[in-house]
C-alpha cells in the first residue's frame, strides 16, 4: 500500500463506515424494511421505558399478545409470499382459512381425533390451492380472477355446510399443548411460526425449488426455455399457499377454542399487504422471507401501538394503506434489488 | 450417419405457416451456418430442436433414431444446448443462479452448493467469453449490459455443452473483440467434438467458422451447400434474392 492510499483509508474510515453500513443494509433484499422496523421498535421501546404506565409496550401482557397474534397472519403471509414470488396471487386464502378450520372443528366435534382432523384440514387447503392453480394454468386466466371466485365460493361454502353459527373446537390435551400451549414462556404458535420461517427461508433461498420459484415468477418464458417446468412450480406454490392458510386456521382455532364463520374476511388482503410491505414485487420474481417476516411484524406493531394508544380502529386501515403505497413506491424505485443472490 | 436431422418438418402457428417441409442434417464435427432473412424461420427451427416448439408434422432424429422433444429437458438429455436469440435469462436472479438454473449443483436433498456454483460461474465466464466488466457472480443479471447478458448465456451453454450447440444470433450485442472470442470458441468446441449450428445475419462471421450453409426463405430450405463449393457472393445472393 502506498502512502497516499494509507492516508485516504485512514481519513475516510470513521465517516465512510457509517455511510457504508447504511448503504450495505439498504442494498440487502429486505434492507429498507429492516431499517424501518428497527427504528419503529427502538421508538416503541424508548416510549415504553419512558412511560411504562401509559404505554405498556414492554409489559408481559403485550408480549403475550404479540406471540399469539403474529403467527396467524404470518403463516398466511408466508404462503401468499411464496406464491407471489412465483408470479401469482391467491385472494381465497382468508376463506380457505375459515373453511378448513370449520371442517377440522366439525370433524373433532364428531369424535374424530384432532391429530387426524388437522391433517385432513391441511390436505383440503392444499387441494383447493391446486384447484386454483389448475384453473389458472389450464385456462390461462389471471389468478387474481380465479381466486377472487375462490374467496366468494368458499365463504359461501362455509355457510352452506355449517350455517352462521360458531363451531366449538375441543381437541385432546396433547394437541392443545402442541399448538396452543407455551414452552418456557413462549407461545407454541409463535415457535411454529419461527420454525416455518426458517424452513421457508431454506426452501426459497437455499433449495433448488426456490431457485425455480424465483425464475418462474421473474421470467416465465426464459425459465421454460432453460428447462424449468414452470407450470409444476406454480402448482406447488398454489398448494403451499392453500396449505399455509389451513395451518393458520389450526393455530387460530386452537388458540380461541372455536371458529367464527366470518373470521377470515380481509385476512388475505392483510397477508398480501405484509408481503408488499416486506418488499415482494407484485410482478413476481423478487422478495425474501426476511421481508415477509418483517412485513408481518410491522403490521402487528402498528396495530398494537394504535391499540395501546386507544386510537379508533379506522386509523389502522389508514396507516396500513399508507404503508402499502409508500412501500410499493419505494420497491418500484428499487426494482433491481431484492432478487436472489 | 448424421448426428441430428430434421425430416420434412412443418410448423404452423395458427393460420401462419412458419416452417414447411424443412429437412436438413447436422453431422459430427461440423459447424452449420443457418442463414436467411428476417422471419425466414431460423429461430423457429432452433426452438424446435430445443424442444420449446413441437413440429406440426414431420420429426427430428438423433443418431438416426426418431425422437420427440416435448420440452427443453428432452433435448438437453439428447445433448442439445442452446443460446437463444433473446438470451433467456432471469433478470431478478444472480449470474451464477442463472447459469445453473434447472441444473443446480445440489446435495442429495436438493439444497444448492452456492459456493461451487459461484466459483464455476466465474471460471467459465473468464475462459469462455473474455467479457469485460463482470467482476462478481452475485450480480443480478438485470444489472448487466446487453453484451454481458449474452456472455452469461454463452457461458451457460459452453459449460453444459454435450453434442450440439445451437447459437441463435449470439453476437448481436457483442463487441468486435468478444465476437472473435466467441467464434474461436465455436472452433475450439468443434475440435473437442461438439457440433454447432450458427444462426447469424453476418455472412462474414458465418463464412469464417462454418463448414456448411443452410439458407432458409419463408420457412423452407433454398440452399444447402458445403463451404468448398460456394463463395460469400453466392450466399449473399441466395439470402437476398430468394
Ligand atoms: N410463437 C409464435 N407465434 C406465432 N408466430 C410465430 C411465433 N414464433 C415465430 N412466429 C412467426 O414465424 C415466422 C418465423 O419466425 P422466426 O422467429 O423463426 O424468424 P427468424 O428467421 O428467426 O427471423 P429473425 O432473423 O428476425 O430472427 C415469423 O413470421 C414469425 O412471425
Ligand atoms: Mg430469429
Amino acid at each position: 500500500m502506498t502512502v497516499t492510499e494509507l492516508h485516504s483509508v485512514r481519513a475516510g474510515t470513521p465517516r465512510r463506515s457509517a455511510a457504508a453500513w447504511l448503504h450495505q443494509i439498504l442494498s440487502m433484499p429486505a434492507g429498507a424494511i429492516l431499517l424501518v422496523f428497527l427504528v419503529v421498535q427502538l421508538a416503541c421501546i424508548i416510549a415504553g421505558l419512558a412511560f411504562p404506565d401509559d404505554f405498556r409496550y414492554l409489559s408481559p401482557q403485550n408480549m403475550g399478545i404479540l406471540m399469539r397474534s403474529v403467527p396467524v397472519l404470518g403463516c398466511l403471509a408466508l404462503g401468499a409470499g411464496i406464491l407471489m414470488i412465483a408470479g401469482e396471487f391467491d385472494l381465497s386464502i382468508g376463506s380457505v382459512y375459515t373453511l378448513t378450520a370449520v371442517i377440522m372443528a366439525m370433524l373433532v366435534g364428531n369424535g374424530i381425533d384432532a391429530f387426524i382432523a388437522a391433517p385432513i384440514g391441511l390436505m383440503v387447503g392444499a387441494v383447493i390451492g391446486l384447484g386454483n392453480g389448475f384453473l389458472t394454468l389450464r385456462f390461462n386466466l389471471p389468478s387474481f380472477i380465479v381466486t377472487l371466485g375462490g374467496l366468494l365460493f368458499w365463504r359461501g361454502a362455509v355457510l352452506l355446510i355449517n350455517g352462521a353459527v360458531q363451531v366449538r373446537f375441543d381437541p385432546n390435551p396433547v394437541f392443545n399443548a402442541m399448538f396452543g400451549g407455551t414452552v418456557l414462556g413462549i407461545n407454541a404458535a409463535f415457535i411454529w411460526f419461527i420454525l416455518l420461517c426458517l424452513a421457508f427461508w431454506a426452501l426459497l433461498h437455499r433449495h433448488k425449488l426456490g431457485n425455480h420459484i424465483f425464475a418462474t415468477g421473474g421470467n416465465r418464458a426464459a425459465a421454460t426455455a432453460i428447462g424449468v417446468n414452470t407450470s409444476r412450480i406454480k402448482m406447488i406454490a398454489f398448494a403451499i399457499a392453500g396449505f399455509m392458510a389451513a395451518f393458520a386456521g389450526i393455530l387460530a382455532t386452537t388458540r380461541v377454542g372455536s371458529v367464527q364463520p366470518g373470521q377470515g374476511a380481509g385476512l388475505e388482503l392483510q397477508a398480501i399487504a405484509a408481503c408488499v410491505i416486506g418488499g415482494l414485487s407484485l410482478r413476481g420474481g423478487r422478495g425474501s422471507i426476511l421481508g415477509v417476516f418483517l412485513g408481518v411484524m410491522l403490521i402487528f406493531t402498528i396495530t398494537d401501538v394504535l391499540l395501546l394508544m386507544r386510537a379508533p380502529g379506522f386509523y389502522l386501515d389508514m396507516f396500513i394503506a399508507t404503508l402499502i403505497v409508500v412501500a410499493s413506491i419505494f420497491n418500484h424505485g428499487l426494482d433491481r434489488r431484492g432478487g436472489a443472490l | 450417419m448424421s448426428l441430428l436431422a430434421l425430416h420434412n418438418v412443418n410448423k404452423h402457428f395458427g393460420p401462419l405457416k412458419a416452417l414447411s417441409d424443412l429437412s436438413f442434417e447436422i453431422n459430427e464435427n461440423e459447424v452449420v451456418g443457418l442463414l436467411g432473412d428476417n422471419g425466414a424461420g431460423k429461430s423457429t427451427t432452433v426452438n424446435m430442436i430445443s424442444g420449446i416448439h413441437q413440429p406440426t408434422s414431420g420429426h427430428i432424429s438423433v443418431d438416426g433414431k426418431k425422437q420427440v422433444f416435448t420440452c427443453r429437458r428432452d433435448s438437453a438429455e439428447a445433448g442439445v444446448e442452446t443460446i437463444y436469440q433473446n438470451t433467456a435469462l432471469v433478470d431478478s436472479l444472480s449470474i451464477s443462479r442463472n447459469i445453473f438454473l434447472g441444473r443446480e449443483l445440489t446435495n442429495r436433498f436438493g439444497f444448492m452448493d452456492l459456493k461451487r456454483m459461484r466459483e464455476i460461474s466465474m471460471q467459465v465466464l473468464e475462459s469462455a467469453v473474455h467479457i469485460s466488466g463482470i467482476d462478481s457472480p452475485d450480480k443480478l443479471v438485470g444489472d448487466l449490459s446487453g453484451g454481458q447478458k449474452q456472455a452469461v448465456a454463452i457461458a451457460r451453454a459452453v459449460f453444459f455443452k454435450r453434442r450440439v450447440l445451437l447459437l441463435d444470433e449470439p453476437t448481436s450485442a457483442l463487441s468486435v473483440r468478444e465476437t472473435e472470442a466467441l467464434l474461436n470458441q465455436v472452433l475450439k468446441l468443434k475440435a473437442e467434438g461438439v457440433s454447432s449450428v450458427l444462426v447469424t445475419h453476418n455472412l462474414y462471421h458465418a463464412y469464417q467458422v462454418c463448414d456448411r450453409f443452410v439458407i432458409m426463405s419463408h420457412g423452407t430450405k433454398v440452399l444447402d451447400v458445403d463451404k468448398a463449393n460456394t463463395t460469400i457472393e453466392e450466399l449473399t445472393q441466395h439470402v437476398v434474392l430468394t
